[in-house]
């Protein structure tokens, strides 16, 4: 028995500790990229009383409007003509209404948040979201 | 190599030296430890815009609430009002009922700050019905 132990350790363990950081490496690398699928350069307000968000809507089309009033979807400048023509595509393609989510600056005017909501209106979508912080880590 | 010690006899379990391995690992814990930072909670308010019908029969169905945001202040029901004052005036109106309808509405310079700020305050106080409008 204690014969067989001694054999076990005798094995040459280099091989699989180089896989083993391999994968921790990997999984450290993959993470990281899912965490920067936010815009960084859109720092949102904070509102700790909102309900926290469980899951994502797959329909869900998100507009983002940073602190100098630009809008952008998906990380690309959109005008609101082009912006309207993407969510009527967006609700031809899915047959109702899609969940509109707005990602504005907490120092972003107004009037650029009202240019993105009439777009909305505009193709019929009365129901929108605003994104904010509920907890800032 | 191996093989010909294991026939010798001689070979113990120190033999192979964990040292450097169990240095660097512990380098790395603390690296990743000491940079990585809580994640953020995300939260999606829900407000709807009034359509020009629903605003007509709204206003004759039930009393709504009107908050205006402006640069430097905020008003409701077209009165000046300070943060401290509208949040309680708001506690004490959500008291009566929950499902009234606030019109929030906002200067064009306004940051969007305020207006998360009022929609975050209706939000605390159980208010679900909650329209943007712009002036």
């Amino acid at each position: 028995m204690r014969k067989e132990e001694e054999t076990y350790l005798s094995g040459n363990l280099t091989a699989m500790i180089d896989v083993v950081f391999q994968l921790i490496i990997f999984f450290v690398c993959t993470v990281k990229m899912q965490d920067d699928s936010v815009d960084a350069r859109i720092r949102l307000a904070m509102a700790p009383h909102g309900v926290a968000l469980e899951k994502k809507n797959p329909l869900q089309v998100t507009i983002d409007v940073d602190n100098r009033g630009r809008i952008l979807l998906g990380n690309s400048l959109v005008e609101t003509g082009v912006l309207k023509a993407i969510l009527r595509k967006a609700i031809a393609d899915s047959h109702q209404a899609v969940p509109i989510i707005i990602r504005g600056d907490a120092k972003a005017p107004h009037k650029d948040i009202k240019r993105v909501m009439d777009a909305c209106t505009e193709v019929g979508l009365w129901k929108l979201e605003f994104a904010a912080y509920k907890e800032k880590g | 190599m191996a093989s010909r010690k294991r026939r010798g006899g001689s070979f113990t379990a120190g033999e192979l030296n964990l040292t450097a391995m169990i240095d660097v690992a512990f380098q790395l814990l603390s690296f990743f430890i000491i940079t990585s930072r809580p994640m953020d909670v995300l939260t999606n308010l829900d407000v709807s815009r009034p359509s020009p019908d629903a605003q007509q029969k709204d206003s004759q169905d039930q009393p709504m609430i009107r908050i205006a945001v402006f640069t430097d202040g905020y008003q409701i029901n077209d009165k000046n009002v300070t943060w401290a004052t509208l949040a309680n005036l708001m506690a004490k109106l959500a008291e009566m009922s929950r499902t009234q309808t606030i019109v929030i509405s906002s200067v064009a310079d306004a940051p969007h700050e305020s207006l998360i700020r009022v929609i975050d305050l209706c939000a605390q106080n159980g208010l679900k019905n909650v329209s943007v409008m712009s002036l």
